[in-house]
């Protein structure tokens, strides 16, 4: 989520500070850009909030991710679902449910099911790299908001993407803090919106603490993350992404 | 009066041979409905019968919008007392209740996304007959046991057996994960692939805990061999309902509508059929109702000489119909009775129909219909249409000429 | 015989002395005639239309597959469809046309919506003659050539997606290598075809597109094939199976029992039909011959008189009937082709389509009128007919002459 509209931006911030260039050298760029985000690593504790209109359900989680790859998910509470969690591998994704002590690999049948009854899919949580094959972007709007240059990003998938949206909006600052991110349809509606907000400032980053994916015109129904807790540029364990480590926190 | 009948009466026989035929021929028609009419009807039942004694029901109670929108959440609560409740109220022990969710399962080798609901194993088999077509192991023991039953394309395509395991996760009624692993106890064959690949089966208890329903469910199932009583069923349902605003009875036509309709169209098709021959033997018939009008002009004639009212001639003339399609109507509708009554103690089987019906756990034998609506309503249409015919050369005899029909020959 | 022409001259005018008599139990013969014929084609129509949906909706008449592909109908359970061997077997002159397919499970997505689904690749030259996709396209193209890149989905599918024609989707199956493979694709076309459960199951691109997608080439799911004529399906299936015993090799018979029931029950039923309405017809026939005899006692009597002999007589009435059959039959099958032409494609009856669905049929159902079955009826009514009026006849003929001239 965030990470893609930050690496979009980078695509494409590169592509326009740079003198004019050849194809051939801004899909180079394009490749350094990407290698140049995979180093980026974090660990944060986060809570998710599932609200409908006559229930709400908060669920505290971990999270370590590896550039755009890797991540892994688990759920510190509530009681009944602690230690659950999700491991993500390039596109493949593994379910590790603490109460029958299995994993599960998610097929891909699934994908557009809920992630863990919430409003994102399990295709939200896990596509992120596939931005640059699958999309044109350009900048449709810059400008400057209390002194910060933000920036909105019109991504349209290409012909064959696997990808059913018409096109997607993103909004996001000069300094990779994301803002808002828009899903049309093929007819230019609405769908969904992920709004984010509480920017601080942490290790040296902006980041928004708080997302909210909303569906379009259902105002009683959506899910909130917020961060408590982040740090960036951690040293993970090589084991971290492991179907065991999914399995066996700690 | 009496000398009328008397004398209509002998009219009749004057021509034994004629006569007979026409009875002949009504009493085959009546014989020919009433045995059709009540295959037909009695095939129908056995469509029903078939098509829900499968699974459906006969009835269903639900929450409202359930049926269109699905969710775990659109439950019923405390779902197993209002299942033994109105057991206890109706007398009638094939109710039954059901939990539905959906959830990922795998085996060892594959997974599959398909629907699973909790049983209560007792009453499911009185409501059921998924139960009766396990292959492999056996059915579910209890309502609270830790077992799973799959069907048989399902158990292909994962690649399992009875004794294997088999996960199972999804989404709880209040979003958690809802996991669980338990043994394959039976494998069941139901004849529609459809079925077999995307239905399985656990106890309601161990359904309510792992998708956390507490004590809730979907659907409560009725079913009873007694088709025709759906409506008192339904109603008496609805009463035991009553005091939950949220719930709603649904039959079996609106859970399958398919059914309704091709019982229609058959039921449409097949009066066609019976309309043409009531025709063909109407005009049949006509003329010999014609034939004995036209024969007696000279009778008549002297008859109105002598003073009789034309009206009075065909009335008799009317009677005659009357009593002779009435006779010929009992006859045959009691010969076809008769057919039907054997049939509908010993079965009637049709070459082709055993294999159909193995394919979708059905009886083979088709029993005709016996009620009065299935018995009465061919002869009846003979009895509109013999009259009708009657009466045209009844008419004609209102414009006899006394003079003219004595010189007739 | 000298007297022949004697015997049809008096007959056709005895035939018309009660005008009225006669047209009633004509119009009775007629009734039947067109029942018997009608309602034969009316079933006919049935049975043909299930076969041919059965035929069409990509069964074909024979089917070649993986031995293990009926049981798992997944990617790996394909065999190599570009195979010399195999297609030099399939070489046969009774077999007029085939087409090669990958058949698999999918999943199709919108924006709003996800289904699963089974997704069909094939070559469309080769498909248009097995199948009913080109003709059933509404909306969009069918695809022309195998390197298109489209997708064409059924109707009620791109409804319950809530998309449409031009729209994109994405698709998501497994491939050769185990993997998930998933791509976007336009809609390019939009079918409507009477079996709704066809439109949400079914969905097509072409055989290159999937070779991309799954990794598949060379690789087919299954092969359709047409033979000739119903009947020397079987002996070219037999052919096939022996040539590739690797295979599993299948006529529509054994792939679907059920129609095949059906088709059969529809035939017995017939013979039964088609007695019912003689016997109906039949005691109208009686009579009323029995009547103008009855009526014509004296004039036999006298004939007798004169020197007939009583074998003249019978065939006199023998021959009446023979004509009342005749004119019968002759109005009787023109009414029928009326009845047929009139009607067009044939009967609708989608207003019980949801029926019809459960049945697999579509919703209109053509009238079908075969010879064998016309001769059939027209058989029965000639053969039972002249049957039943040897009664009446043989009557007329033993009337002793003193008896009738004397009877009024």
């Amino acid at each position: 989520m965030p990470q893609r509209a930050m690496l979009i931006l980078l695509i494409l911030l590169s592509l326009s500070l740079s003198a004019p260039v050849q194809a051939e050298s801004a899909k180079q760029l394009i490749r350094q850009a990407i290698d140049n985000y995979r180093g980026i690593t974090s660990y944060s504790e986060a809570t998710m909030t599932i609200h409908r209109p006559d229930w709400e359900r908060v669920m505290s989680m971990q999270a370590w991710t590896e550039g755009l790859d890797k991540s892994l998910v688990r759920i510190t509470a509530p009681k009944k679902d602690k230690n659950g969690g999700t491991l993500l591998i390039a596109d493949k994704m593994w379910s590790y449910a603490p109460k029958i002590n299995r994993v599960i690999k998610i097929p891909a049948s699934m994908s557009n099911q809920s992630w863990m009854g919430s409003d994102f899919s399990n295709n939200d949580i896990a596509r992120a790299d596939d931005i640059i094959d699958n999309y044109t972007h350009r900048i449709i709007d810059s400008r400057l908001q209390d002194r910060v240059k933000i920036f909105t990003i019109e991504s349209v998938p290409h012909e064959n993407a696997p990808v059913v949206w018409g096109k997607e909006i993103v909004t996001v600052t000069e300094d990779h803090v994301f803002l808002r991110h828009e899903f049309y349809d093929q007819d230019n509606i609405l769908i969904k919106t992920l709004t984010a907000d509480e920017i601080k400032l942490i290790d040296g980053k902006r980041i928004s603490l708080r997302q909210r994916m909303q569906k379009n015109g259902r105002d009683n129904e959506w899910t909130e993350f917020y961060t408590t807790l982040i740090k960036f540029n951690i040293k993970h364990d090589k084991n971290t992404f492991t179907l065991a480590n999914l399995r066996n926190p700690g | 009066m009496n000398t009328t009948l008397n004398f209509a009466w002998r009219n009749i026989w004057r021509h034994p041979r004629r006569t007979i035929l026409t009875m002949l021929a009504i009493a085959f028609g009546a014989a020919l409905l009433v045995f059709s009419i009540g295959l037909q009807l009695g095939q129908y039942d056995l469509m029903i019968k078939g098509s829900i004694s499968i699974y459906q029901g006969l009835l269903q109670v639900q929450k409202k919008g359930y049926l269109d929108e699905p969710k775990i959440r659109n439950d019923i609560k405390d779902i197993q007392n209002l299942a033994r409740t109105i057991r206890d109220k109706t007398g009638i022990k094939s109710i039954t209740a059901r939990a539905n969710g959906f959830a990922l399962v795998s085996s060892e080798q594959r997974s599959y996304g398909t629907l699973i609901t909790g049983v209560e194993p007792e009453y499911e088999k009185l409501v059921s007959s998924i139960p009766g077509t396990i292959k492999e192991g056996r059915y579910l023991l209890s309502d609270d046991s830790h077992e799973v039953i799959i069907g048989k394309s399902l158990a292909n395509n994962l690649r399992i057996k009875t004794g294997d395991e088999l996960t199972l996760m999804g989404s709880g009624r209040d979003g958690s994960i809802a996991a669980t692993i338990l043994p394959v106890s039976g494998i069941y064959d139901s004849g529609s692939k459809e079925l077999d690949r995307n239905l399985i089966q656990i106890p309601i208890k161990t359904f309510q805990e792992v998708f956390s329903m507490g004590n809730a469910g979907h659907a409560l199932i009725f079913y009873h061999d007694e088709i025709k009583k759906e409506h008192f069923f339904r109603q008496q349902l609805q009463q035991l309902i009553a005091d939950n605003n949220q719930l709603l009875t649904l039959s079996w036509d609106q859970l399958q509508p398919g059914i309704k309709q091709a019982i229609e169209l058959d039921y449409s098709s097949g009066w066609f059929m019976y309309l043409v021959l009531v025709a063909i033997i109407t005009l049949s018939i006509l003329n010999t109702f014609l034939m004995s009008v036209l024969e007696r002009s000279r009778e008549f004639g002297i008859m109105l000489a002598l003073g009789y009212k034309p009206f009075n001639i065909a009335k008799l003339v009317m009677l005659e119909a009357l009593i002779l399609t009435f006779f010929a109507l009992t006859l045959g509708t009691l010969a076809g009775l008769a057919i039907n009554v054997y049939f509908a103690v010993y079965g009637l089987t049709f070459e082709g129909m055993e294999e159909i019906a193995q394919m979708y756990n059905m009886s083979a034998t088709l029993h005709p219909q016996i009620t009065f609506e299935s018995i009465l309503i061919g002869p009846l249409v003979i009895f509109i249409f013999t009259i009708l015919s009657a009466l045209y050369p009844a008419m004609k005899i209102r414009h006899l000429q006394p003079v003219e029909a004595m010189r007739k020959i | 015989m000298r007297s022949l022409p004697l015997i049809t001259s008096l007959a056709w005018r005895n035939l018309w002395r009660n005008k009225r008599r006669t047209m009633v139990i004509l119009f009775a013969m007629v009734l039947g005639v067109w029942a018997m014929i009608v309602t034969a084609a009316f079933m006919r129509g049935m049975a043909i239309q299930m076969l041919d949906d059965t035929v069409n909706n990509l069964t074909g008449h024979i089917q070649i597959h993986h031995k293990n592909y009926l049981d798992d109908p997944v990617i790996e359970n394909s065999f190599f469809g570009n195979d010399t061997a195999l297609l030099n077997t399939l070489k046969l002159p009774d077999i007029i046309h085939w087409s090669s397919r990958i058949r698999v499970p999918a999943v199709i997505s919108s924006e709003r919506e996800t289904r699963g689904v089974v997704l069909l690749a094939i070559e469309p030259e080769a498909e248009a003659n097995i199948s009913f996709l080109k003709n059933a396209i509404t909306e969009g193209q069918y695809f022309s050539s195998n390197d298109e890149n489209g997708i064409i989905i059924g109707k009620k599918l791109a409804q319950n997606l809530e998309t449409r024609l031009g729209k994109r989707v994405v698709v998501m199956s497994q491939n050769t290598k185990n993997e998930i493979a998933d791509s976007g694709y336009r809609i390019s076309g939009i079918y409507d075809t009477s079996g709704e459960g066809m439109e949400t199951d079914f969905i097509f691109i072409t055989k290159r597109a999937a070779e991309q997608l799954l990794d598949s080439t060379g690789l087919s799911s299954e092969i359709a094939v047409i033979t000739r004529s119903l009947d020397t399906v079987l002996s070219v299936q037999k052919n096939l199976a022996a040539k590739n015993p690797e295979l599993d090799i299948q006529d529509w018979s054994s792939l679907q029992p059920y129609t095949k029931l059906v088709v059969e029950m529809y035939s017995d039923f017939q013979y039964v039909w088609h007695l019912i309405v003689f016997l109906a017809m039949s005691f109208g026939i009686i009579n009323t011959l029995l009547m103008t005899i009855y009526e014509r006692t004296r004039e036999f009597g006298l004939f007798q008189a004169l020197g007939l002999k009583p074998g003249f007589i019978l065939v006199q009435v023998w021959t009446e009937a023979l004509f009342m059959l005749t004119i019968a039959l002759f109005i009787g099958n023109f009414v029928s082709w009326l009845t047929v032409m009139t009607t067009g494609d044939g009967i609708d009856v989608s207003a019980f389509s949801q029926g019809m669905e459960l049945a697999q049929m579509s919703n209109i159902i053509p009238f079908v009128i075969l010879f064998e079955d016309l001769l059939l009826a027209n058989i029965i009514v000639i053969a039972l007919g002249l049957l039943t009026s040897l009664y009446p006849a043989w009557k007329a003929s033993q009337l002793v002459p003193a008896d009738a001239i004397t009877r009024i």
